[in-house]
C-alpha cells in the first residue's frame, strides 16, 4: 500500500513540471485504479487524502476528462467546509472540473494530510514527507500559522493562498513571506474572483503580526534592498556608509548627482556630435580630410561654452588606450568649470594637431571595435 | 573589440542603442542639408534635436518593459505627437491634472529624484528605485556610444 501511494504523489510531484496534461491524468488515473482496488484500511490511502468515500472518488475519477481549467473558482467553496464536511467537498468539484492541475492537487492533498494528523492516525503525516520540496514548502507554511488563534479559518484558505503565493514567488523570485507575497496574492486573488471573505496574513516567526508593520516592514526592506543596488552602481557610493540604513540621504543625494552628471555628459556630447555632424560627409574617410579641421575650428570658435575645451586633451589619451571606458576626464571638466576658461588658446593649438595626425583607417577600425 | 567587463545583456542593449542613434544621426544629417548649423542658433536647435533623439533611440533599444522608457517614448514618440497634431489632448490632460501629493515620510531628494528620472512622478518609493538604477545602467551605456562616436568624428 505504501509503496503504491508513495509513487502516485512522487508522480504528482512530477507532474507540474510536464506540459502535456493528458498524458499526466491518464497515469493518474491508472495508478488510481490500482489503488481503488485495495481497500482502504489504514488511514494514508488515497481515498482518505481525498477525505472521500471511494465511491465519490470513482466518480470523480471518471468526470475528469477536461484537464485544462484550472481549479481555482471552484476552491473558494470546498475549502471552507474542508474541515466540518467532506461531502459538500464532492458536489462542487463535480459541478466543475474535478481533477485540475496535478500541482493543485498535491498542494491539497498535502494540505489534508497535514490537517488530518490532528483527527487521523500519524500515518497521514508520512505522505508528505514523500513528496518533493515543495510539498515540504506548503507544509511547514501551515505549521507557522498554527500559531495564529483563528487558526482553523486560516487554515482552511490556505491552499488558495499558497498557490497564489507559490505562482507568485516563482514569478517574481520572492522568497519572503511577509504582506508582499500576501499583496500580490491578494490582488491575484480578487482578479481569480476567489470568493474568500478577508486575505489572510503569512507572519514570519518571531515578529509581529500586526499587518500595518507587516507591511512597513516589507517595503522597507525592498526600498534597503533596492538602494544598496543602487550603491554598486554609483561609482564612489559604496564606501562612504555602506551598509547603513541611516545613510539614505546621503546615498540618495549621490545618486541624484550621478544622474545629473551623467544627464549634463549626454548633452555635451550632443553639443560635440551637433557641430561634428554638419561637417563634409558622413562616411569615415572623408571626416580625416584636411579641410574638415578648418570648419571644426569654425565651428569650435562659434561655440559659445568653453566646456569642451577640457574634453580635447583627452580625446588623445583615449584614442591610445581605446579600450578604457575611463570618465574620470569627462568628471573633471564637469566639476571644474571655473578655472578652464585660460586654457582656451592651448586647446585650440592641440586640436589642431590632433586633426592631422590621425589616419582614417584607424578611426574606422577603432569604430568597429569599440562598438 | 568590446571592452571585457560588459555582460551580454549590456552589451546588446549598447548595440541596439548605438544602431538606432547612428541611424538617426543620420536621417537628420540627411534632412539637415542647409549649412545654417555654423550659427550658434543652428547648433543649439540641432544640439537639442540630437540629445532627443539619443533619448528616444535609448528608450527604444530598450523597449516598453520599463516605466522609464514607456514615459520618454510617450513624451517624444511619433504617435504621442501625431495625437498632439490631432487635438487629441486627453493624455496631457490626464497628466496634468494627477496633482500628486509626494508622500510626507521620504526626504526631499525624493522629489529631485523623480524629477530626474523620466516617468518618476507617478512611481512609488520603491519602483522610483528600481527605475533609477536601470535608468543609471542605460545612461551610462548611451554615454559610452556617444563617446565613441564623437571620438572618432571630430578626428
Amino acid at each position: 500500500m505504501e509503496p503504491n501511494l508513495g509513487t502516485i504523489v512522487r508522480s504528482i510531484s512530477i507532474g507540474p513540471n510536464r506540459e502535456e496534461t493528458g498524458l499526466e491524468s491518464l497515469q493518474f488515473r491508472e495508478e488510481i485504479h490500482r489503488l481503488m482496488t485495495v481497500p482502504p484500511e489504514n488511514g494514508s490511502s488515497f481515498t482518505e487524502l481525498l477525505q472521500l468515500p471511494e465511491t465519490q472518488a470513482m466518480e470523480l475519477l471518471h468526470s475528469a476528462h477536461s484537464d485544462e481549467v484550472v481549479p481555482v473558482p471552484l476552491s473558494g467553496e470546498p475549502l471552507h467546509g474542508i474541515n466540518d464536511d467532506h461531502k459538500s467537498y464532492l458536489p462542487s468539484f463535480n459541478g466543475n472540473l474535478t481533477f485540475p492541475s496535478n500541482k493543485v492537487l498535491i498542494e491539497r492533498a498535502a494540505k489534508f494530510s497535514v490537517f488530518a494528523s490532528g483527527e487521523h492516525s500519524p500515518e497521514t503525516s508520512s505522505v508528505p514527507s514523500d513528496s518533493s520540496a515543495n510539498l515540504e514548502k506548503v507544509k511547514s507554511e501551515p505549521a507557522e500559522t498554527d500559531s495564529n488563534p483563528n487558526s482553523s479559518q486560516l487554515l482552511v484558505s490556505d491552499p488558495a493562498v499558497n498557490i497564489k503565493n507559490q505562482r507568485s514567488e516563482k514569478r517574481k523570485e520572492r522568497e519572503k513571506k511577509g504582506k508582499g507575497c500576501t499583496k500580490k496574492s491578494k490582488i491575484e486573488i480578487s482578479q481569480d474572483a476567489e470568493k474568500l471573505p478577508y486575505v489572510h496574513v503569512r507572519a514570519r516567526r518571531g515578529q509581529a503580526t500586526d499587518s500595518h508593520s507587516l507591511a512597513e516592514r516589507a517595503r522597507r526592506e525592498k526600498i534597503n534592498a533596492r538602494m544598496k543596488l543602487l550603491q554598486e552602481l554609483v561609482p564612489g557610493c559604496s564606501k562612504t556608509f555602506a551598509m547603513q540604513i541611516s545613510g539614505t540621504a546621503l546615498v540618495l543625494d549621490e545618486i541624484i548627482n550621478h544622474v545629473q552628471s551623467l544627464q549634463r555628459q549626454v548633452e555635451l556630447l550632443s553639443m560635440r556630435l551637433a557641430t561634428v555632424n554638419p561637417r563634409v560627409d558622413f562616411n569615415l574617410d572623408s571626416l580625416f580630410a584636411p579641410e574638415s579641421g578648418s570648419l571644426a575650428d569654425s565651428n569650435f570658435h562659434s561655440m559659445v561654452s568653453p566646456l569642451l575645451w577640457p574634453e580635447i586633451p583627452f580625446n588623445g589619451n583615449r584614442q591610445q588606450h581605446q579600450q578604457q571606458w575611463n570618465f574620470d576626464a569627462l568628471h573633471r571638466p564637469l566639476w571644474g568649470r571655473e578655472e578652464d576658461n585660460h586654457t582656451f588658446i592651448t586647446m585650440e593649438n592641440s586640436l589642431l594637431n590632433y586633426e592631422s595626425a590621425n589616419s582614417a583607417s584607424l578611426h574606422s577600425n577603432q569604430l568597429k571595435m569599440e562598438l | 573589440m568590446i571592452s571585457k567587463g560588459a555582460t551580454w545583456n549590456s552589451n546588446s542593449c549598447r548595440i541596439k542603442f548605438a544602431r538606432r542613434f547612428v541611424s538617426a544621426l543620420l536621417h537628420m544629417r540627411n534632412r539637415n542639408t542647409r549649412p545654417g548649423s555654423l550659427t550658434i542658433e543652428g547648433v543649439r536647435t540641432h544640439t537639442q534635436r540630437i540629445k532627443i533623439a539619443a533619448y528616444l533611440s535609448m528608450a527604444q533599444a530598450v523597449g516598453s518593459r520599463r516605466a522609464w522608457s514607456r514615459a520618454v517614448l510617450s513624451k517624444h514618440g511619433s504617435r504621442a505627437r501625431r495625437h498632439s497634431r490631432m487635438g487629441r489632448s486627453s493624455v496631457g490632460l490626464k497628466k496634468t491634472r494627477v496633482i500628486r501629493s509626494y508622500p510626507p515620510g521620504e526626504l526631499g531628494q525624493a522629489k529631485k529624484l523623480r524629477q530626474l528620472v523620466p516617468g518618476g512622478k507617478t512611481m512609488d518609493m520603491c519602483s522610483l528605485l528600481e527605475e533609477t538604477a536601470h535608468y543609471i545602467k542605460c545612461l551610462a551605456t548611451q554615454v559610452k556610444v556617444m563617446q565613441t562616436l564623437a571620438d572618432n568624428f571630430s578626428k
